[in-house]
């Protein structure tokens, strides 16, 4: 009777554990289970599987590393199909916002290419499974002294996420043009001012990260905006910065009457000689755009005096992905050092690494430091002394709204000038 | 009508509902799921039910004056495009190989993508564009920057003018159609009870042209109004045009304000019932005239 009833409690544990495990979202619950296991069984469950990686798809240099490069090795070493899709930041989370509601605990994406206020939000609405990234073996080599690698947008990434480059953002400008190019914000605001008609900047992610620069150096330094969101801090430098743009807005390309969409939009007119800067979020983003004739040959970045932000950018398993254990291995192979040092060569996609070259065993630790660099690149000892951390993504979420009530829908008067 | 005709009457009639439905369903589920969201019900932004979003978008000025700007640019392209394709269809209605190079050539933009036809936009009429380098070059202008603003510009003159090109292709096809099929038999009789060619075209052709071509043209508008392609290439910045204000809000980095995107959705939708229902209504109160 005994030996029954125990019986049928097992049976009851084991349905209840399998209505809880086909309940449980599909990422999560292969995070979960592979937590105790060594890496070869990760291995042994990601080889002969598919992964969807969503990821932004606008830059042919990135495309061509991870569809020419990474796919291929994926496949040969690990048994993985690699699919990168389109797919970035803000529609990531609707996206999982949506398949949550439809109760999709299987979704369609396994690995997502994510970093600041995205994070932010997958990790508010628990969209993401975790944490995992510190199994990697590969993490071993990240450069953990590093608080731009080691912070997303201050935020612990606390193993949700695993980092995969790092970028600075610089400026653009074309040497015939401007031979001379302003170091500071100081400066800069002199030369818009001597050469009205000529500077912009656009309404997305590259330009708010621009105006985070200047608002670190209106407000007294990246520092006192370290410590999580401060209102009354925020409002000060807010008042400050735009300010400063007021000032200037006469002088802007079509004096500030209107701003180019995107930061390709911005590519455009600076090659096309309407404006003279142009900018974007990885100091490398020159070398690749004029080798593809996206830009002029003589298209150089700069950093200001005064700092540029740098951050990371990492991926992550969305808490439905239908292969996490696939995903895994692809985030621990982009981790590699030698799809580290591809990705950072300047004729493929320039990319920072995330990794501590001096941890690496010593061959590969030389090769990172022969690396070709190419003349059109910012030397990395200028980056790094120029280098300013990102703040919490609530002063980018601040700054974007305000800026697009307070300086973007305040028509000037006088508009529609062609300069 | 005999019972048995009556009964198959009937179930042909349920089966054309059936069908209707089935088309509607996703759209009436989008609708259901935009009101779900703009009431803070579902979406990336729910926070429990309430007017409160539906109520702070529709008072923020930046909400209307870019829906008026949508709607005026999406009409003046749109005038423009049945001007220039009535014109085309009535100059090039003949079957003279000239006529026949006239209409291929205003619906040479039919299977142009709308992407494509913007960055076309772009090309010719930019600041760096054909049109300025042109007229730098006939020394109309001392440099091309020089060159009047029509892309990005407050008025929209770069989207209505592609738009309109764009759109009278369409209208072209549908104007010519409407010639060939329903006018010819009217125009022979006119004209046989001595009618001139002014007062036929007056009295018969343009009467039929414009009721059999406002659905078309209400389509049209419609389709301007709500561009997302076009308008991300050639519009201002202010007044944001309606449908890059919804892009902008579905991708905000608060996401506490993406639910915005929808209620502008739903703005949009409205506008485009408005305009079928002022149609259905002008065709009500003209249509019975014309018989």
């Amino acid at each position: 009777m005994a030996a029954k009833r125990a019986s049928v409690i097992a049976t009851l544990v084991l349905l209840a554990a399998c209505v809880s495990q086909r309940d449980a979202p599909a990422g999560q619950a292969t995070v979960d289970s592979l937590a105790g296991l060594p890496w070869d069984s990760v291995l042994a469950r990601a080889r002969g599987t598919d992964v969807v990686w969503r990821m932004w798809r606008g830059d042919p240099s990135i495309n061509a590393y991870v569809d020419g490069w990474v796919v291929p090795r994926l496949r040969d070493r690990y048994g993985i199909s690699l699919r990168a899709v389109e797919g970035q930041g803000p529609e990531l989370v609707n996206q999982l916002v949506v398949e949550r509601e439809a109760g999709r605990r299987t979704g369609s994406a396994s690995l997502l290419w994510i970093n600041g206020e995205t994070f932010g939000n997958l990790r508010r609405e628990g969209l993401l499974a975790g944490p995992w990234s510190a199994r990697l073996p590969n993490a071993a080599y990240v450069d953990s002294a590093s608080p731009i690698i080691m912070r997303d947008f201050e935020q612990d990434p606390a193993g949700y996420e695993s980092p995969w480059g790092r970028v600075q953002s610089a400026l653009i400008y074309d040497t015939i043009r401007t031979p001379a190019p302003p170091r500071s914000f100081a400066e800069l605001a002199q030369w818009i001012r001597a050469h009205p008609g000529r500077f912009t900047y656009d309404q997305g992610f590259t330009a708010t990260t621009f105006l985070k620069g200047l608002m670190y150096a209106q407000g007294g330094g990246a520092a006192r905006f370290a410590g999580g969101f401060d209102s009354t801090r925020y409002l000060a430098a807010r008042e400050r910065v735009f300010a400063w743009l007021d000032s200037l807005r006469p002088a802007l390309w079509r004096a500030g009457a209107t701003y180019p969409p995107d930061v390709a939009s911005m590519h455009r007119l600076f090659a096309n000689g309407e404006i003279d800067f142009s900018m974007s979020n990885n100091q490398n983003d020159v070398v690749t755009k004029t080798r593809q004739g996206v830009l002029p040959a003589s298209a150089r970045a700069f950093v200001l005096r005064d700092g540029t932000i740098a951050n990371s950018h990492y991926v992550g398993i969305p808490w439905n992905a239908p292969n996490a254990a696939g995903a895994m291995v692809v985030a621990d192979f982009l981790l590699s050092p030698d799809a580290q040092l591809e990705k950072m060569r300047p004729d493929v996609w320039a990319d920072g690494t995330v990794l501590d070259t001096r941890r690496l065993p010593a061959a590969w630790s030389a090769q990172f430091q022969a690396i070709e660099t190419d003349p059109r690149q910012v030397p990395r000892d200028t980056l790094a002394k120029y280098a300013q951390p990102e703040v919490s993504p609530r002063y980018h979420e601040r700054l974007a709204a305000d800026w697009r009530t307070h300086v973007r829908s305040a028509v000037p008067q006088r508009s529609g000038s062609g300069r | 009508m005999s019972g048995r005709a009556h009964q198959d009457a009937s179930r042909g009639g349920l089966v054309g509902v059936l069908l209707a439905l089935i088309v509607a369903a996703p759209v009436l589920a989008g609708i259901g799921y935009a009101a779900a969201a703009s009431a803070g019900i579902l979406g990336a932004s729910a926070d429990g039910a309430s007017t409160a979003r539906i109520t702070r978008v529709l008072r923020d000025p930046a909400t209307w004056s870019g829906f008026v700007w949508s709607i005026t640019v999406a009409a003046m392209a749109t005038g423009i495009a049945t001007f220039a394709a009535v014109t085309a269809a009535v100059v090039f209605r003949g079957s003279r190989l000239t006529d026949r190079i006239g209409l291929a050539l205003a619906a040479l933009p039919l299977p142009l993508p709308q992407l494509v036809a913007a960055a076309l936009g772009v090309w010719v009429l930019g600041q760096s564009g054909l049109l300025a380098r042109l007229a730098f070059a006939g020394g109309w202008i001392s440099a091309p920057s020089d060159m009047p603003a029509l892309v990005y510009d407050r008025w929209g003159v770069g989207l209505v003018l592609t738009m309109a090109w764009k759109e009278t292709a369409f209208l072209t096809v549908v104007a010519s159609a409407l010639l060939a099929t329903r006018t010819k038999a009217a125009e022979d009789a006119a004209r046989t009870l001595g009618a001139n060619g002014w007062a036929t075209f007056r009295r018969v052709t343009w009467p039929v042209l414009w009721r059999g071509l406002m659905p078309a043209v209400v389509s049209v508008f419609i389709f301007v109004a709500g561009s997302y392609e076009a308008a991300v290439l050639l519009a201002p910045s202010a007044p944001l045009a309606l449908p890059l204000a919804i892009a902008d809000r579905a991708a905000d980095p608060n996401l506490a304000r993406r639910g915005d995107a929808y209620v502008l959705t739903l703005l949009l939708l409205g506008m485009a019932l408005v305009a079928v229902a002022a149609h259905e209504w002008a065709r009500a109160r003209w249509e019975p005239l014309a018989e």
